[in-house]
């Protein structure tokens, strides 16, 4: 290449029509009601988003607060290095990974499902009544799901234990057993959180037009063909949406839920990114440590959520962004 | 001692409106360091009670008059007090005085920082905030204020005003009534301790013709090792180091003892055998006593004031005969004939001074000043006992309450349970005992102060209480709850002797090594 080809291709660029270029300066003044409306929404992510990121920081220190974010020494990548070696490092990304898994496999299609069950129902007011008894779980508190969960399910006289002991002749100890502790988390979740999330799809399913439906019976489609071709196809992009939404949470397996449930006896399989965070943290006052495993719990959930919207892109072209 | 006379009435909506205002106004704490002479006292406490107490009501105020200084107190709920030490210390709104309930690390790497003044040759000059031998003659116990200063310090740097508390208070609190009904006697060694277990379980103690008791009631223990458990309790029984002592000239945890697996052994026959609740692993610490009390289980081991607490709790359920359910034991003897007594660290924390809400050594001096009245005879009877003639009375040497069913004294009463957590009560316990209600608390009671003295004969001391070492600092709560949690494995069958020996071993392998070292040079350095 050489630079008499690369001039003359910046010449048409360079020279649009002349009734089109508006400066710079006219174009904010015409639209300045507009700019002056972005203001408070550029002004709450500067300050309360963007901001306190500087605080990140520390994780690159030995922070201690009596000498500040200035005079902190700077120890480069010491804090992900100890993470990294630490021996509780390959159990807790394991357990956080495994737990983000079984949400995706469970939790994430169960509000689909509902939903779709939900949308066949003929009867308006048995749909009406079902939608908002499946919402309430939704606002109760993780304390009090999981003190429900400790009295149904509590070793010896819990009401789903003494179900379980009469059916499997012992009693499978829910709430120690390690290989329990994960079906009680993704049962809790499902319990709490599918109603919830049966909303954003029912919304997209209100709006399927209904003569689809009618010209598909017509053409003498049943109820799964009808479900496969045109409802689903209907709601796919709120679907992938939905995803690439999880995937950037999926590392956030929820602090209260999990804390809460942990004992001795479980405590292998229990803990993850979250909890430990706080135990390092806020219990035992390690700021800088527990910054970087926040920080690199927030970098794995970034890539998750770029990942995921070129892989959504990739196969079905409607990405995120 | 003066009091206001005018009306209070309201004061219940008042306190309630003003706690959270104190929370919101004291949270912020002095905004910037102020003249030499202070004229209101911020402090960040604990709370332990329902209520705040009201900045205006009639405790605070006698307090502010008995110091000369207002007083804005912060007053943090107990179950996140933890928590919010450790977020306090990250800000830069520190109070004058800060309750610190223990050396965490966040408090720890501050104070070494620089971050709270250092106190070691300062309470010399406050005969309030020093050692008196003379005091604490009321408990008959004797105390050793000098080593709790010394237990209290980082590595014998005194950041804090200690907070004294019973120095020995382990006992076996039992029904009395089974005891009666099997015609058994209370348990002194751990052998014995495991006949009665066995017997509550089998025997049918409360004669309803069913298999539905057990012996001993253990709640999921909060703390991780070393922190009083049940479990830690019979350790040390067995003649395992409480926490970590001395064997063959080397400071070692009380783990590495063949008296601690011993100990472990007779649990988890305990729990075998179903003498033992099943729900060990879990059951919430906040309702250990409602096995106890349901007359599902017979036994708890913990500190003796939980004695008093249950037999007020039967009070409820059988105001007349409520005596004959209660009664307890102090530390066992344990398989080897000898008795080894579990102590407390004989402080709760202490009273430290951060030096960026308190910059100059004068403004140190008046806050000292005021911690030292506050642990005067005078002051320690208005924090523990409150207004004498107004709510009580002093009758034999115990004080005795007054108009309990007032509102407004019941208000006051309130208060003054708060503000017990300032009180340091660092020269010895000189306020009065509240009088045991009646016959069945008084002879408990005199019980709870026989066993005590006879205990602490035999105390089983952890001397590293002084030592901080860097790598327990940073990893020592991680490698703690590997024991805690290993034991408890053991008993419910996830791990058999060998692996429970493997999960001790881990202790050692992943950073105890170095933390033994660093003890032992830490202690050696203490002379």
């Amino acid at each position: 290449m050489t630079t008499t080809t690369a001039v003359p291709q910046a010449v048409p660029q360079a020279a649009p029509p002349p009734s089109r270029r508006v400066p710079l300066l006219t174009r904010l003044a015409r639209h300045r009601w507009l700019f002056l409306l972005l203001v408070p929404g550029i002004a709450y992510f500067a300050l309360f988003k963007y901001w306190p990121m500087y605080g990140v920081t520390i994780a690159f220190q030995d922070y201690l607060p009596v000498l500040g974010f200035a005079d902190s020494p700077w120890v480069g990548l010491k804090h992900f290095d100890r993470l990294f070696t630490s021996p509780e490092f390959p159990r807790i990304l394991g357990n956080t990974l495994v737990l983000a898994l079984l949400n995706v496999v469970f939790v994430f299609p169960a509000p689909i499902a509902v939903a779709l069950l939900l949308n066949e129902l003929r009867v308006g007011l048995l749909k009406k009544f079902v939608q908002t008894a499946i919402y309430i779980p939704h606002f109760l508190s993780w304390t009090i799901v999981a003190s429900l969960t400790y009295l149904l399910f509590a070793l010896g006289d819990g009401a789903v234990t003494q179900l379980a002991t009469s059916a499997f002749g012992q009693d499978p100890q829910f709430l120690t057993a390690p290989e329990w502790f994960r079906p009680v988390i993704i049962l809790q979740t499902l319990w709490k959180s599918t109603g919830w999330g049966t909303i954003i799809y029912l919304a997209a399913l209100a709006g399927v037009d209904q003569h689809l439906y009618e010209a598909a019976r017509i053409d003498g489609a049943n109820r799964w063909q009808q479900l496969w071709h045109i409802t689903l196809p209907a709601i796919r992009s709120t679907i992938v949406v939905m995803a690439i939404l999880l995937s950037g949470n999926l590392l956030d397996t929820g602090f209260e839920q999990i804390y809460l449930m942990t004992n001795s006896l479980n405590r292998e399989v229990a803990d993850v990114f979250d909890t430990y965070v706080y135990f390092t943290g806020i219990t035992q006052g390690a700021y800088s440590y527990s910054t970087a495993i926040g920080l690199f719990k927030a970098l794995v959930g970034i890539v998750l959520i770029f990942g995921s919207n070129w892989l959504a892109k990739r196969f079905s072209q409607n990405g995120l962004f | 001692m003066t009091t206001k006379s005018s009306a209070r009435t309201g004061r219940a909506l008042a306190a309630a409106a003003a706690a959270g205002a104190v929370l919101l106004t004291a949270a912020c704490g002095p905004d910037e360091p102020e003249a030499a002479s202070l004229t209101t006292l911020t402090v960040m406490a604990p709370l332990l009670e329902t209520q705040a107490p009201d900045p205006e009501g009639e405790l605070q105020t006698a307090v502010e008059e008995l110091i000369g200084k207002d007083l804005d107190i912060t007053w943090v709920p107990n179950a996140e007090y933890g928590d919010k030490t450790t977020v306090t210390l990250a800000s830069d709104q520190l109070p004058h005085v800060m309750v610190v309930q223990g050396k965490t690390p966040a408090f720890v790497q501050s104070a070494e920082a620089g971050a709270f003044w250092d106190l070691t040759d300062k309470l010399g000059d406050y005969p309030n905030l020093t050692a008196n031998p003379a005091a604490d003659q009321r408990s008959g116990v004797p105390i050793d204020t000098e080593t709790i200063q010394l237990n209290a310090s980082v590595n014998g740097t005194v950041y804090g005003v200690f907070r004294l508390r019973d120095a020995m208070r382990t006992a076996v609190v039992l029904r009395k009534d089974w005891l009666d009904a099997l015609g058994l006697d209370a348990p002194t060694t751990t052998d014995e301790l495991y006949e009665v277990a066995k017997a509550f379980s089998e025997q049918d103690p409360d004669g309803n013709g069913q298999d539905d008791t057990y012996g001993i009631v253990v709640p999921k223990w909060p703390g991780s090792y070393g922190t009083s458990a049940p479990y830690d309790v019979i350790e040390t029984w067995f003649g395992a180091p409480n926490a970590w002592g001395e064997v063959d000239g080397e400071l070692v945890p009380g783990f590495a003892t063949e008296e601690f697996f011993e100990a472990n052994a007779y649990v988890k026959k305990m729990v075998d055998e179903g003498i033992v609740n099943p729900d060990y692993a879990t059951l919430d610490s906040g309702t250990w006593n409602d096995p106890f009390v349901q007359g599902k289980g017979g036994i708890i081991i913990d500190v003796s004031s939980r004695a008093g607490v249950l037999m007020g709790l039967f009070k409820e359920q059988d105001p007349e005969g409520y005596g004959d359910y209660v009664t307890m034991e102090g530390n066992l003897v344990g398989p080897d004939g000898d008795r080894h007594s579990y102590p407390t660290p004989g402080f709760n924390g202490f009273l430290a001074i951060p030096k960026s809400s308190v910059p100059t050594e004068e403004m140190l001096a008046e806050v000292l000043t005021v911690l030292d009245t506050m642990s005067s005879e005078e002051g320690q009877i208005l924090l523990n006992n409150g207004i004498e003639g107004r709510n009580f009375e002093v009758v034999d040497g115990f004080a005795r309450g007054l108009d309990e069913e007032d509102p407004e004294i019941e208000l006051l009463n309130a208060d003054i349970r708060a503000f017990a957590q300032l009180g340091t009560n660092t020269n010895g316990y000189q306020a009065y005992t509240a009088l045991p209600a009646g016959d069945p608390e008084l002879e408990l009671w005199n019980h709870r102060q026989e066993i005590h003295t006879r205990d602490s004969e035999t105390v089983v001391a952890n001397p590293t209480l002084p030592l901080v070492s860097p790598t327990q600092v940073e990893r020592g709560a991680t490698l703690d709850q590997i024991v805690a949690d290993a034991r408890i494995k053991y008993y419910a069958g996830q791990l058999d002797e060998a692996g429970f020996r493997a999960e001790v071993q881990r202790w050692f392998d992943e950073g105890g090594d170095e933390i033994v070292t660093e003890m032992n040079e830490l202690y050696a350095g203490l002379g």
